[in-house]
């Protein structure tokens, strides 16, 4: 089995964490796991990668893939593939993550499926796994008849494979194939989202979201302090974003962003469909709203009904004062 | 420039979903299928590029049965594309998002060089697997998670942003290219009545499935089978907590997520 890093800031993201848990899980105990790593020169990054819980780590670094995207870096990822031969490749379901798997689907032809959220121990045979898809609204089991198999993971789904105490080895390679082809997409700039210092919003395991219950945008502040609190990403209705209150990127929704965290907390919400397909997939979900009868209720698995000025700044005290800040 | 764009069509967001008899998929039976979500911002995108870039045309293209597939390349007609082609599929036929990326890549046919923009996930199965394998078929690069499109004339460059994990990345590219929308616009326009009439009567390109399978050979087989469709047990509403004052509402819910629901940290 192969998965595939991907460094944040030089860090190690989480998500991997996770695919390396599955690659052990699925692959039983005889089951070698390579990590390949494709990107600019980072050996702090490659260094924790290498202590991930994995048998063996191959980096190919070079200074250009910091400014390309993932459909440079797929050329040589499938190069390794061709050679490594690996059943299955694990990535990470993050946008760079899922944007690989359907270009690596075809270059290192192979069956594909995203957004994977289980997946049966590896047999002879085709490979079981299971989806959520219409947003959560219902469950695919899917089955990849193929030889090879590329899985992108819902980030946030599995357990991440614990650290080991000793690096695997690494494998250090130079680039092959031409790090930047002739007309690829270059990056010009990153700026950090309004809500940089938080979790991102796709990927964060608490999203608190407002409304237009909380009536101005000064008092939208209520709801980032009590994400702030949980350390959760914070969400918007599309009532918010619409009115300029905060930014589109925030909005939750059918055209907004799908969430799945493990709590979901909608603050003056009405729970309109259209805000619904994009989080009823949450765990579990909280509902403050002063409307007793308002629709989110019933997709809701604890409600208070009452005034969010006043249940809002009560339940980030409470927050901070069980987790001792 | 020469702008494609690839839709899909989808249930539309209030479909009371079911299980077909075989209980592998959804019930197609009296679902109404449209242009939506992803979809719509890539061809807004599409007609926006049109608007400001002097003699650029759209093509839509859609992969998919009858006559669901007919109506979606009508509508994005009466919104202002050029020309449609259809890629008719068989309607007993599922097939997944590489194959349809074969499809459409063949339907594209020939050196490509210009734009392909096309929803970051549909909205149905929600994959995302299109835009970077038919980047891959093409030969060119992809993208996804991209909104605001800019074409830079003098130097023949795309800028646009990807909204991903922390911020907003700032993207410069020539073409060809194949991109990914995520959703950049709450409101994508209507379309008006009298372009409604006149798409009715528009003429779609249709590439027979034979004339398909000719081309792609043994490629013609979707790479997935759907072995189940499940709906998750209903939920059965909100427990709601019954309180004296705000703190002590608090209280309850943090007890109730720590101890009940295991969610808290
Ligand atoms: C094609 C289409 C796509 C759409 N896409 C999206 C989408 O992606 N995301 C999205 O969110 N919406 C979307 N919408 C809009 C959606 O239909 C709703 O209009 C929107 O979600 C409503 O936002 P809201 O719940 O914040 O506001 P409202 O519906 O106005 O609800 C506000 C709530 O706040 C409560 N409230 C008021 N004061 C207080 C108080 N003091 N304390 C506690 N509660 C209070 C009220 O009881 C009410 O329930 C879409 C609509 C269309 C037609
Ligand atoms: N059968 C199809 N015909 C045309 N375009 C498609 C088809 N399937 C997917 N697409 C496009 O690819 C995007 C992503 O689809 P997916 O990879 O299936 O999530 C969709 O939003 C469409 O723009």
């Amino acid at each position: 089995m192969v998965v595939v890093a991907e460094l944040r800031d030089g860090r190690l993201v989480e998500p991997v964490r996770e695919a390396i848990g599955v690659a052990r899980s699925i692959g039983g105990a005889g089951a070698t796991v390579i990590g390949v790593y494709v990107g600019p020169p980072a050996s702090e990054g490659v260094g924790e990668f290498s202590r991930a819980g994995l048998d063996r780590v191959v980096a190919v670094e070079g200074e250009p893939f910091a400014r390309t995207t993932s459909s440079a870096r797929a050329r040589t990822v499938a190069e390794l593939l061709r050679e490594l031969a690996p059943r299955v490749v694990l990535l990470a379901g993050t946008s760079e993550g899922r944007d690989l798997a359907g270009r690596l689907a075809v270059e290192w032809e192979a069956g594909v499926a995203t957004n994977v959220t289980a997946v049966e121990p590896l047999a002879p045979g085709p490979i079981q796994l299971t989806r959520p898809i219409f947003g959560g609204r219902a469950t695919q089991g899917l089955e990849l008849p193929g030889e090879r198999a590329v899985l992108a993971l819902r980030p946030h789904t599995f357990p991440p494979a614990a650290a080991s105490a000793d690096a695997a080895p690494v494998e250090r390679r130079a680039p092959t194939l031409p790090q930047v082809p002739v007309g690829a997409p270059t990056m010009t700039g990153f700026t950090a989202s309004a809500t940089g210092r938080g979790p991102d919003l796709a990927e964060a395991s608490i999203v608190v979201s407002g409304g237009r219950g909380v009536k101005t945008p000064e008092n939208f502040a209520i709801v980032e302090a009590l994400a702030e609190s949980l350390g959760a990403a914070v969400g918007a209705s599309r009532a918010v974003t619409d009115a300029g209150w905060r930014p589109s990127s925030l909005q939750v929704g059918q055209t907004g962003k799908s969430v799945s965290p493990q709590l979901y907390i909608a603050i003056g919400i009405s729970g309109a469909i259209q805000h619904l397909v994009g989080m009823v997939s949450s765990r579990v979900i909280v509902a403050i709203n002063s409307d007793a009868q308002a629709p989110i209720f019933k997709v809701a698995d604890y409600g208070i009904a009452g005034d969010l000025f006043q249940l809002v700044p009560a339940l980030t005290a409470e927050v901070r004062r069980v987790r001792g800040r | 420039m020469e702008i494609v764009v690839a839709v899909k069509p989808v249930p539309e967001a209030e479909t009371r979903l079911r299980p077909d008899a075989s209980h592998a998929s959804l019930d197609p039976e009296g679902v109404k299928f449209v242009l939506a979500g992803y979809d719509e911002s890539a061809v807004e995108q599409a007609l926006l590029l049109k608007e400001s870039t002097v003699g650029s045309r759209v093509r839509v293209l859609s992969f998919g049965p009858a006559p669901r597939t007919e109506e979606v390349l009508r509508a994005a007609v009466a919104l202002g594309c050029d020309s449609a082609t259809w890629v008719e599929h068989p309607s007993d036929l599922l097939p997944d998002a590489v194959l349809s990326a074969r499809c459409i890549a063949t339907a594209i046919a020939g050196p490509f060089s210009g734009l392909v923009l096309c929803g970051r996930q549909s909205g149905d199965e929600e994959g995302g697997i299109f835009a970077g394998a038919l980047g891959a078929l093409l030969k060119v690069p992809s993208l996804g998670y991209a909104t605001n499109l800019r074409w830079k004339e003098p130097r023949g460059q795309l800028t646009l942003q990807r909204s991903i994990e922390g911020g907003l990345e700032e993207v410069e590219s020539s073409l060809p290219l194949v991109v990914g929308l995520q959703q950049a616009w709450n409101d994508p326009r209507t379309a008006k009545l009298p372009n409604i009439l006149k798409s009715r009567k528009a003429a779609i390109e249709k590439i027979p499935w034979e004339a398909t399978v000719a081309t792609l050979g043994p490629h013609a087989i979707p790479g997935t089978v759907r072995r189940t469709f499940r709906l998750p047990p209903p939920r059965t509403g909100a427990k709601m907590i019954r309180y004296d004052s705000p703190q002590d509402a608090a209280a309850q819910l943090v007890r109730l997520l720590r101890e009940e629901a295991k969610v808290f940290p």
